[in-house]
């Protein structure tokens, strides 16, 4: 395993690619997360009971653009060797496939744990040094965005949780489907259906069901305000992109396992 | 011609073409539909917008008032202050209004229907009604004692009516309240304040008067909007807010972008088209074998932008044209009914330019994506650099402050789908055809980055 776990990290080390993917992963999070903060404006509010934005989930937003980064990180761990066709070689020198999909996971979910756990903190920094100067001050009672804080601590390490669950994700969905362009398709399809049909839905039972049952529901650990009016809970919501994760792993290693390489 | 042709056989022969256009049709209109299903709308009749306020006495048969309106704050072309007689201060019930507005001059209105224009002078200006019988006749005058006739209704009103003066101003703003997430917008209101003097009544009335918000605008907040109306030594001053209208539509919600609102989801499917089209020849290195059969480049580039358009806009189009047939039904039953939103028919030049230019936009954002495939010659960048500018935006966008996202909505490729509005509706970002000229100008540009890398970068 270890000795599999090896050759995987060499693979996506040495492709060019990766570097740049954990780049653009950190980058994108944080910088359209200061974008995010940056864009808000409270100068006008005298306090929480006047405007009450959930600062937090604000200061998250790049998410939406890291994790563009990480489904392709992950799709590309199991379709570019399908490409090239260096699977062959692979499963020659390592036969025992189920330890070639855990190695190939490990990696993967190492990486971007790593890339995300920057791109967030990056996030709550530029939340925490560019929100004052929006007028969310701690005087105006707008506490400085902080870690220590519950919440905020659960929307951080949620997201970091939830760019590594997008990877696995886009990696099942990969190993199952084989081609790039395909797994990419569909990856994105399903993770910007929600969002980009929502506004159209005009009936709000619908737009709560749509939320539910979408990998985004993931982005429900997000928040930290008013929590009682979201559609699905923080956690469960997770639990939602997990599911979908487990289920693309579970069609991509049956593919992968049962069927010629 | 060959050109053409080879491209067409290649493109006919990828596996994933076909995958692809069959999956953007199919999200297109499997997508239309569910938000379709999802998109319920209360009935919007009463079709009459009676708001106003509205200073009033009664007035027993016949008779006549006269009014000077001294001054109107100019809160937007159509605030409207005026003398009235309306069957009571309820809401929705029969009236005759003159009225003088800042931006289009005298108007004799009645019963939500009848308009009649007059002069074009703004306040300070006379204005009085007549009512003999069944008919009331306005007139108006720049001095108060030579008198023009604006025009002359037919009304059918009890015997005892209400007669004042009134004031309103419609909304010509919107408000937008965002929490982060999920945004009201709506109408903002703001009122108009007119003074009246030299107000009259003949023959002279016993009464007192009555101050009445009519119809009160309700602001997004959920607040209503209230006037108000005072009188001082003869001066009247009298401040409302909204406006007297026939909704001739009924509500300003545009159907078409709801019927083919799959599209959103589609051009998902289509990104991956254009980008494979050009880059699986890198991976597979069979564009060295293109170039060698057709050296000339931009030839080639061109060649496989018409085949990939073309096959992209016929897709489009069966989708659209599916999805408008398909949806209207499914609308009806979800309370979209005439008479404000009847089922709309395709042949109407509206229907034509949101279905064609739907087909269009889906023809045209699969050439962008050959464009930046062409550029960046690797399929997962290049997906990657396609959905990041072209999807993202939208979908950031709408997490940000409302300037923010219309400007947003202004330049990036998406506002390509502005092509699918038929109403002017406040909070479109862009018009239809300037929006589609911002989508061609994103495929120009690629497709010109495109073929010069073509022509200075080895294969």
């Amino acid at each position: 395993m270890i000795r599999a776990a090896r050759g995987e990290w060499t693979k996506l080390r040495t492709l060019v690619s990766t570097a740049w993917l954990l780049l653009a992963l950190a980058a994108f999070t944080a910088g359209l997360s200061a974008l995010g903060a940056w864009s808000l404006d409270g100068r006008g509010c005298t306090g929480p009971a006047d405007c009450d934005p959930d600062l937090t989930r604000f200061s998250l937003i790049g998410v939406y653009a890291g994790q563009v980064a990480a489904l392709v990180l992950g799709a590309l761990a199991a379709t570019a060797e399908y490409a090239t066709g260096t699977i062959h070689p692979t499963l020659m020198a390592n036969p025992r496939r189920p330890i070639v999909l855990a190695a190939k996971a490990t990696v993967v979910t190492g990486l971007v744990l790593g890339a995300g756990l920057l791109g967030v903190l990056g996030s709550v920094l530029a939340g925490r040094f560019l929100l004052p100067g929006k007028g969310f001050t701690p005087a105006h009672g707008y506490p400085l965005l902080s870690l220590t804080d519950g919440l905020t601590l659960r929307a951080a390490a949620g997201t970091v949780l939830y760019l590594a669950l997008i990877a696995l994700f886009a990696l099942g969905a990969g190993l199952a489907l084989r081609d790039t362009a395909t797994t990419l398709t569909t990856v994105l399809a399903l993770l910007f259906v929600a969002p980009m049909v929502a506004p159209f839905l005009s009936d709000p039972a619908w737009q709560r069901h749509l939320a539910q049952v979408v990998p985004t529901a993931g982005l429900a650990v997000q928040t930290t305000k008013r929590l009682a009016e979201l559609p699905i809970a923080p956690w469960a919501g997770l639990g939602v992109l997990a599911a979908w994760a487990a289920a693309a792993l579970v069609a991509g290693t049956a593919r992968f396992l049962l069927r010629d390489a | 011609m060959s050109a053409l042709r080879g491209e067409w056989a290649k493109f006919r022969s990828v596996r994933t073409t076909a995958f692809c256009l069959v999956l953007a049709a199919g999200m297109m209109v499997l997508f239309s539909a569910l938000l379709a299903f999802g998109s319920t709308i209360d009935d919007p009749c009463p079709c009459n917008v009676d708001q106003a306020e509205f200073l009033h006495r009664p007035l027993a048969g016949d008779g006549t008032i006269v009014a000077r309106v001294a001054s109107q704050e100019a809160t937007g072309p159509w605030a409207k202050a005026g003398i009235m007689m309306k069957e009571s201060a309820e809401e929705g019930s029969p009236y005759a209004a003159l009225m003088v507005t800042p931006g289009h001059g005298v108007h004799l209105q009645a019963n939500f229907t009848t308009d009649i224009a007059g002069s074009s002078g703004p306040a300070p200006r006379w204005l009085k009604l007549t009512r003999a019988g069944a008919t009331i006749t306005g007139f108006e005058s720049s001095d108060g004692t030579t008198w023009q006739q604006v025009g002359a209704v037919s009304l059918a009103l009890p015997r005892m009516v209400r007669t004042g003066l009134f004031a309103n101003s419609p909304t010509t703003k919107t408000r937008t309240i965002r929490h982060a997430g999920s945004t009201t917008t709506g109408p903002e209101y703001r009122t108009s304040t007119a003074t009246f003097d030299r107000v009259g009544f003949e023959p002279a009335q016993p009464g007192s008067w009555t101050a009445t918000t009519i119809g009160a605008p309700r602001a997004v907040d959920d607040t209503l909007v209230q006037g108000t109306a005072t009188e001082a030594g003869g001066v009247f001053t009298v401040t409302g807010a909204g406006d007297v209208f026939r909704l001739v539509n009924g509500g300003d919600n545009d159907m078409l972008p709801q019927m083919l609102g799959g599209v959103l989801v589609a051009l998902i499917a289509l990104v991956p088209l254009g980008v494979v089209f050009i880059t699986s020849e890198y991976a597979r290195g069979t564009i060295r074998t293109t170039f060698t059969v057709s050296p000339r480049r931009g030839r080639v580039l061109a060649a496989k932008a018409v085949v990939l358009g073309a096959a992209a806009f016929a897709a489009g189009l069966v989708a659209t044209v599916v999805s408008f047939y398909l949806t209207y039904p499914i609308l009806h039953g979800n309370g979209y009914k005439a008479p404000s939103y009847p089922q709309p028919s395709l042949w109407t030049p509206l229907s034509l330019r949101a279905v064609l230019g739907t087909a269009l936009v889906m023809a045209i954002v699969a050439v962008l994506s050959l464009g930046i495939g062409t550029l960046v010659r690797r399929t997962a960048a290049a997906v990657t650099v396609v959905i990041a500018v072209v999807v993202l935006p939208r979908i950031i966008g709408a997490f940000l402050p409302v300037p923010v996202e219309l400007w947003i909505n202004r330049i990036t490729p998406l506002a390509g789908l502005s092509i699918q509005q038929t109403r002017d509706r406040f909070d479109y970002a862009i018009g239809p055809w300037p929006g589609l000229a911002v989508l061609c100008a994103w495929a120009a540009a690629a497709l010109a980055l495109a073929w010069w890398s073509l022509r200075r970068r080895d294969a």
